[in-house]
């Protein structure tokens, strides 16, 4: 009996020992993540909806860390940005769903900090990228610095309107309770503190309304820089000076890297433009979810940086894929 | 769990658990070994495979690229073209002929972005149609100076955004080539063929291999022609270990491994790019848990096949030890088994062999044990008796009583003392041994009453030297031979008997001796008293009781001493008896 005992216990003390030395001999062992769903991802606008290029080289981004680190990833997102409320349907269903991980692009600052609560009591942890939320709970923010960007924008704005002190700067900016456009507003306004503001513009994140706008602003002949906050706004602005034909009287500093944006700043019509990382954005998010999830430490901001791209450095061969992504025709 | 442990002191488990670990570690070493061998055989195996991949992925370009190079020899040759590039002044015939073949080229391969002759002075005619005051500053542009630089070769560039026309941004590969005036080798312009970066992207992500793997070029200085995720690498996110890589595939060596990456490399001989295929060991061997887990399987049944074998063998090996251990513990009962035959090794049958031997030894010696302890017992019983001889006592008591009736109360006292000497020292506290003084006091005793008894019948001598008087004699020996000479020899003869105590060292013996002239005995009756059976044949109670007196002494004296000492008798019929004993020189023998 005693012997039986002894042997099926040394029988079952080999079976541990083989079965632990074979697996840890494993070539290239990697100890990948393993999940049942997939992470969700939720942008503010989905490619499908708007042609905003910003959210297509994201999606580049997450899709290239989700091959790299073997987890899927499902992206999902209102149509437009300011579908707030779509965006807030659409997270409250996510979180229904009980995914290991979301990664939310908060459309609004306040209005989806509730619906992170909930996830927190869900015990979904949440990564908010680009656009942070009202909340002490998501684990970790990975975003453009957008104050420092907003500072790169004032500081160039203010390198080119050189000693011209008496003239003042505008500011366009795309929604008004969006962290982005609060930052990027605060970083710009910070830079250019000695010099003379005339006052913000709203535009609902629409390219007629900035036009519009641009219009009013250049009604003022002491106007001579306006800053835009993002690609629609910078857009709207260019054309409106394209069209009135004043880019000799006004700099344009604006922010992203549409290919019409960079077509205004090789033709002069804008002098420089806030490139933010998207591709780098959509990737780190992924990874440190990927961190996060194998209980590793994550950082509570990572900056994913920024460029400021004029018409001397935009062909440089570093900014080039970032400037302009290669499109799978 | 004690008893568990105390089980491990038996040998059958010590044979188990040495044999277990013993086989146990070989099989593991053998299983880690052949995993190795799988790991790197597999490895190779597919590296080599991927090899050949990439060599074919690198033809594939090569190909693509001289295909290219031939579409710009094809144009470079041409008539118009050399019309064109020769005039001082161009003419716009010759433009258009060329904006149409240039064009139609462009509609044949829809992976040319772009077909611009550049003449020196910077007319150009392209095959979209757009003049030369339509296109950017290209002088400073890569592929520009580096056709200059080449010479006549036709040079192909990284990978890049190509801004020739301004707002108009697309990635291509330039392939420049710079052309000279047959006779004097002077320059005459450049012909520019810009293919569409997608061609090149979509050959490298043809192969890719396992599901992470992929494949990027560089240039021979290094330079990223394509990289899948160029943003990552450029922000550090990434890092490929170019470094590392670009000195190893100068020497030709095309295989580097970091890390579980596999990077693979062939030169492209047409643009002296590297391809260069990054594979993850993860990827490689997909079915790798299957594999360790049957080689797991294979090691638990081999152990468990070692198990049951080492199991049967030392219990093989120690089965006949039980048997001799179970034979071996009849022992404490007191009961002497032997093991016999036994189905065992030599040594084992050996060890019971030697084992019966003692066996048998032992119960001969306790068996003569018991016999002599019973002989000892028989000795001290006699001696007992011999103490106590209630004829003597009474005969003694009646001649006291006879004394006392006659008034004679000296002799009384004298006898009465006798007496009472002879009885104090043949109890001596109940030792065995006492001094020779005390022993020739107790004969003294002794024959101080026959001598009042028997008046005048004989008288006695005790010559004993003075030195010999402190050694040990068991007690009770000189006064049975003394009555002996008494009743048997002196006793019957009608003159005055005498009876001679002597005493003398020989060698490391003491010799005692007891002298009479009396009748003597014969000779049957002396051999008959020396091997104590006269017992048996005598039938007078009294003689038959004084041989026994003898033979007492005697055999008391062999158990005591060993059976070189005893008695010995000289007789010669009608002169008389010596009785000699022989004890021990051995004063130390007194407790």
């Amino acid at each position: 009996m005693k012997y039986l005992i002894l042997f099926i216990g040394s029988l079952a003390v080999a079976l541990m020992i083989f079965l632990v030395l074979t697996f840890s001999l494993e070539p290239g062992k990697t100890d990948e993540l393993e999940l049942e769903k997939p992470i969700v991802v939720i942008v503010k606008a989905t490619v499908a909806g708007q042609p905003m290029n910003f959210w297509s080289v994201v999606q580049q981004g997450i899709n290239e860390a989700s091959k790299e680190f073997g987890v899927e990833v499902i992206i999902t997102g209102p149509d437009h940005e300011r579908q707030i409320n779509r965006q807030v349907n659409i997270i409250n269903r996510i979180i229904e769903e009980d995914p290991p991980l979301i990664i939310l692009a908060a459309s609004d600052y306040y209005l989806l900090a509730e619906s992170v609560g909930v996830a927190e009591e869900k015990g979904i942890p949440v990564i908010t990228m680009d656009s942070g939320v009202n909340s002490p709970y998501p684990v970790s923010f990975i975003a453009t610095n957008n104050v420092e960007a907003g500072v790169k924008a004032g500081i160039e704005m203010d390198r080119l309107l050189e000693l011209e002190n008496n003239w003042s700067i505008a500011i366009v900016s795309h929604i008004r309770e969006t962290a982005t456009a609060i930052e990027r507003e605060a970083g710009v306004r910070q830079a250019l503190e000695n010099r003379n503001i005339a006052g913000t513009w709203y535009c609902e994140n629409d390219q007629k309304i900035a036009y519009e706008n641009t219009m009013e602003i250049l009604k003022d002949p002491s106007i001579r820089g306006i800053a835009a906050l993002n690609e629609i706004v910078t857009l709207g602005v260019a054309e409106a000076i394209r069209d009135t034909g004043s880019s000799n009287r006004v700099i344009v500093v604006g922010f992203d890297n549409a290919p019409e944006e960079l077509a205004f700043l090789e033709e002069g019509v804008i002098d420089a433009t806030v490139v933010q990382r998207p591709y780098n954005m959509g990737y780190m998010s992924v990874k440190t979810a990927v961190e996060y999830l194998k209980g590793e430490k994550v950082e509570p901001v990572i900056d994913t940086g920024s460029v400021l791209i004029t018409a001397e450095n935009m062909f440089q061969r570093e900014y080039q894929e970032l400037l302009f992504p290669v499109n799978d025709e | 769990m004690r008893r568990l442990f105390g089980k491990l002191g038996t040998l059958e488990s010590r044979f188990y658990l040495i044999f277990t670990l013993l086989f146990f570690t070989t099989i593991l070493t053998m299983q880690i070994i052949s995993t190795r061998f799988t790991i790197t055989s597999v490895r190779n195996a597919t590296l080599e495979n991927n090899r050949l991949l990439v060599n074919e992925l690198v033809n594939q370009i090569d190909n693509y690229i001289e295909s290219m190079e031939r579409i710009s020899r094809a144009v470079i040759g041409d008539k118009n073209a050399q019309a064109f590039l020769l005039s001082p002044l161009p003419e716009s015939e010759d433009g258009e002929i060329l904006q149409d073949r240039f064009a139609s080229y462009i509609r044949a391969r829809d992976d040319i972005s772009a077909i611009v002759l550049f003449r020196h002075d910077g007319i150009a005619v392209s095959g979209d149609g757009t003049d030369s005051t339509g296109f950017s500053d290209y002088r400073n542009s890569d592929w520009y100076r580096n056709a200059l630089k080449a010479g006549g070769e036709t040079v192909a560039s990284t990978a890049y955004v190509q801004n020739l026309v301004p707002g108009n941004y697309s990635w291509v590969v330039s392939l420049s080539t710079q052309i000279l005036n047959p006779e004097d080798n002077s320059p005459l312009g450049i012909l520019l063929v810009d293919l569409k970066f997608n061609r090149i992207k979509e050959l490298c992500e043809s192969l890719i291999i396992g599901e992470k793997g992929y494949d990027f070029i560089i240039d021979p200085a290094g330079n990223y022609v394509f990289h899948p995720s160029l943003q990552l690498v450029y922000s550090n996110l990434k890092h490929e270990p170019i470094d590392a890589l670009l000195p190893l595939m100068e020497n030709d060596q095309h295989l580097y491994r970091i890390e579980g990456r596999n990077y693979l490399s062939a030169r492209s001989e047409r643009t002296g790019w590297h391809v260069i295929s990054v594979s993850f060991d993860s990827d490689l061997v997909t079915r790798w848990p299957y594999v360790q887990l049957i080689n797991a399987l294979i090691g638990l049944v081999l152990f468990l096949i070692v198990g049951l074998v080492t199991n049967f063998i030392s219990k093989g090996i120690t089965r006949p030890l039980r048997q001799l251990q179970k034979v071996m513990k009849s022992v404490e009962t007191g009961e002497f088994k032997t093991a016999g035959h036994l189905d065992a090794t030599d040594e084992i049958r050996e060890l019971a062999r030697e084992y019966d031997i003692m066996v048998g030894r032992i119960g001969e010696l306790m068996d003569e044990n018991v016999r002599e302890q019973e002989l000892k017992r028989k000795s001290d019983l006699k001696a007992l008796q011999a103490q106590i001889n209630p004829h003597f006592l009474y005969n003694t008591l009646d001649s006291i009583i006879w004394m006392g009736e006659m008034n004679k109360s000296d002799e009384v006292v004298k006898m009465t003392s006798a007496l009472s000497r002879l009885f104090r020292i043949s109890i001596s506290k109940g030792h065995e041994l006492i001094p020779l003084k005390d022993e020739l006091e107790h004969v003294r005793s002794y024959l101080t009453i026959q001598e009042m008894r028997y008046k005048n019948k004989f008288r006695y001598l005790i010559d004993i030297p003075e030195e010999l008087l402190a050694c040990t004699v068991l007690k009770i020996t000189l006064q049975p031979l003394v009555e002996n000479a008494l009743y048997h020899g002196i006793r019957s003869v009608d003159y005055e008997g005498l009876i001679e105590i002597g005493g003398y060292n020989e060698d490391e013996d003491i010799i005692l001796t007891v002298r009479d002239n009396g009748e003597g005995m014969d000779v049957e009756t002396l051999s008959a008293m020396i091997d104590g059976i006269s017992e048996i044949k005598d039938e007078d109670n009294r003689d038959r009781q004084q041989g026994t007196g003898v033979r007492n002494v005697h055999e008391r004296i062999r158990l005591y001493f060993g059976d070189e000492y005893g008695l010995s008798y000289e007789s010669i019929k009608g002169r008389g008896t010596l009785i000699s004993i022989r004890i021990p020189h051995e004063r130390s023998l007194i407790p």
